[in-house]
């Protein structure tokens, strides 16, 4: 290896390089708002309680993986929170009233995600609108959507069993722990998120986007095409976030998701990944995910009233916030 | 005289109804640091923006090596072996050095997946750590540094170093001493002169004539999208060039005072 040329002065021990990462300050803090609650009520520990945080996590975690990548490439979507209500809207409507058969009724759910990803980037990078202002109207247009073909009115519940049914929401028994299918859905899918953006090329074009977009476009980095891929397997991970939470609660609501797409931007920030691009990791967000659970769970059963929960949440994003900024600040020259 | 490099024809380019660049005509040889210079707005930005495919010209013809090209895009460009260096845009700061300097053209294992084949690190590392060897840059920098850890006079190192490594025709250096201290503008000056002795063609914009009789052996003048001069470096001197840019004779707003240009220079 080319480690034994480097200057004694530069090669820092390779554990405090590593340590001294966002990812890594987040794993700590996650480890003692842990430790916290379990010692606040051991009934957090409960495999009861675990499984309902697992049963969760997928479902706005899924999101905060794409959320991580577009992030990293320097753009972020508002809109998946409407995108997690219209795509199982889409979805049931045409399954129910015997338009389709579920299947089809699924992919055609999906490519209206495609789409409103597609319209997203579209305009992002060709019309030069910011993704705040563009994904934010895309949250009023997808969200007026889903009320309007649904009347306001929540779907009644899909309740035939099937195929895939099972494949987004099926549940199993792993000793005292109750866990869904989705979790496979969400390992699978941080596994090759974490693979794309660590080890293959076109991780390495995602983080020069965003840290640098003109210098990438001088190398020959296609940018608005993958900004555009982006958006699209942002608002598609959302629809199907959507689709998993719809079969597991067998109902589908035009205002499910409402406020999500601020948690999960929450989640991905807190994992350390930079709201200003160029920097990403698929392993923070996993952590920030699990954390944002954890205290939405915790706080309650740690007795603090439930409408002082966004105190909570709200202080300790700020202070993750902080500490990240100032591991960036001491290890960067500007 | 050494073999043309690079030729353009009556290159012309407008953005809406302004004309940013008309007919310019310039040629490049083997070996030949050009500076090209020009007061804000006389059309070198948009110049060299055709040259590197950033934004592809409307009309004329760009020869390499006496062949008619066609750049479209920033690949096309690279392909060509004509490598850009853009004022402070060249360098993506949260990578580390050894994926800049591979960035668009990162060695990678399994290329049949396309965009998701996984880089080949160990490769990655091999060939930056002995690049920035090659280019005498290695004795404190370590290829898995992040950029942003790094002086600008060392970010401009490694810029042009990248350019070097794929043996580039024509490497383009667009005000790389912009912001840089006294020190780092010499070691950038004479790495200019390292890449010209290593058989490249540097074309070198910069707004601080006085770096131009340091390191150009020609030197191009552009003024509202034309090229107004060519002249050998040696054959001329400071005032005269800085007249040229004014496009006004500045012996004679100056009273034709001789020791201006020599207090200046």
């Amino acid at each position: 290896m080319t480690a034994v040329t480097e200057p004694m002065e530069l090669s820092r021990p390779r554990w405090r390089t590593t340590v001294a990462t966002p990812q890594f300050a987040s794993l700590a803090i996650l480890a003692l708002v842990l430790v916290v609650f379990a010692v606040g009520n051991p009934n957090f520990l409960s495999p009861l309680n675990i499984s309902n945080m697992v049963a969760y996590l997928p479902e706005l975690g899924i999101i905060a993986l794409g959320m991580t990548l577009l992030l990293t490439a320097g753009e972020f979507d508002l809109s998946v929170g409407a995108v997690f209500a219209l795509g199982p809207v889409v979805v049931m409507l045409l399954a129910q009233n015997g338009i389709v058969d579920i299947g089809p009724a699924l992919l055609i759910g999906l490519l209206v995600c495609v789409a409103i990803g597609a319209i997203n980037g579209l305009i992002v990078t060709k019309i030069g609108i910011s993704s705040f202002l563009v994904t934010l109207s895309m949250l009023l247009i997808v969200r007026g959507a889903a009320l309007y073909i649904t009347q306001g009115f929540p779907l009644k519940s899909w309740d035939q069993p099937g195929f895939f049914v099972t494949l987004l929401a099926g549940s199993f028994e792993l000793g005292s722990f109750r866990l869904y299918t989705s979790l496979w859905w969400f390992i699978a899918l941080t596994l090759l998120a974490a693979y794309t953006l660590n080890y293959s090329k076109l991780g390495n074009w995602i983080s020069a986007i965003g840290s640098n977009r003109n210098a990438a476009i001088a190398r020959g980095v296609p940018a608005d095409t993958v900004k555009i891929w982006l958006f699209i397997l942002t608002s598609v991970l959302a629809g199907l976030a959507g689709m998993i939470s719809a079969f597991r609660i067998s109902a589908a609501s035009p205002v499910a998701g409402t406020g999500y797409e601020l948690e999960v931007i929450a989640m991905v920030v807190v994992g350390g990944t930079a709201l200003t691009g160029g920097h990403g990791t698929i392993f923070g967000t996993i952590v920030g995910a699990i954390m944002l659970r954890a205290i939405r769970n915790g706080i309650v059963l740690v007795g603090v009233p439930g409408l002082a929960f966004n105190i909570f949440v709200g202080a300790i994003i700020l202070v993750m916030l902080i500490l990240h900024a100032m591991i960036r600040n001491r290890s960067t020259r500007r | 005289m050494t073999a043309e490099v690079l030729r353009l024809a009556n290159l012309r380019k407008s953005f809406g109804s302004v004309s940013a660049l008309k007919d310019a005509s310039m040629t490049l040889r083997e070996g030949e640091v050009v500076a090209l210079l020009g007061d804000n707005g006389a059309g070198k930005s948009t110049l060299i923006k055709a040259i590197s495919g950033v934004h592809p010209v409307d009309g004329g013809e760009i020869f390499v090596r006496g062949r008619k090209v066609s750049i479209r895009s920033a690949r096309d460009a690279m392909d060509l072996g004509i490598e850009t260096i853009h004022q402070d845009t060249s360098l993506a700061p949260d990578l580390s050095i050894a994926r800049n300097l591979f960035l668009g053209r990162e060695p990678v294992t399994l290329p049949f997946l396309g965009v998701f084949a996984p880089l080949d690190f160990t490769e990655l590392r091999r060939a930056a750590s002995a690049l920035l060897k090659r280019v005498g840059i290695s004795k404190n920098l370590n290829a898995d540094a992040l950029v942003n850890t790094l002086s600008g006079g060392e970010r401009q190192s490694i810029a042009i170093s990248r350019a070097m490594q794929f043996a580039a025709k024509v490497i383009i250096l667009d005000e790389p001493t912009n912001n840089l201290g006294v020190e780092e503008t010499h070691g950038v000056l004479r790495f200019v002169k390292e890449v010209r002795d290593a058989g490249h063609t540097v074309l070198f914009i910069t707004h601080n004539i006085h770096h131009v009789f340091q390191v150009a052996d020609r030197l191009v003048v552009m003024r509202h999208g034309e090229i107004v001069a060519e002249q050998v470096v040696a054959d001329t001197d400071l005032l005269t060039v800085e007249s040229i840019i004014m496009g006004a004779d500045m012996s004679t707003l100056l009273g034709g005072s001789k020791n201006h240009a020599e207090a200046a220079g």
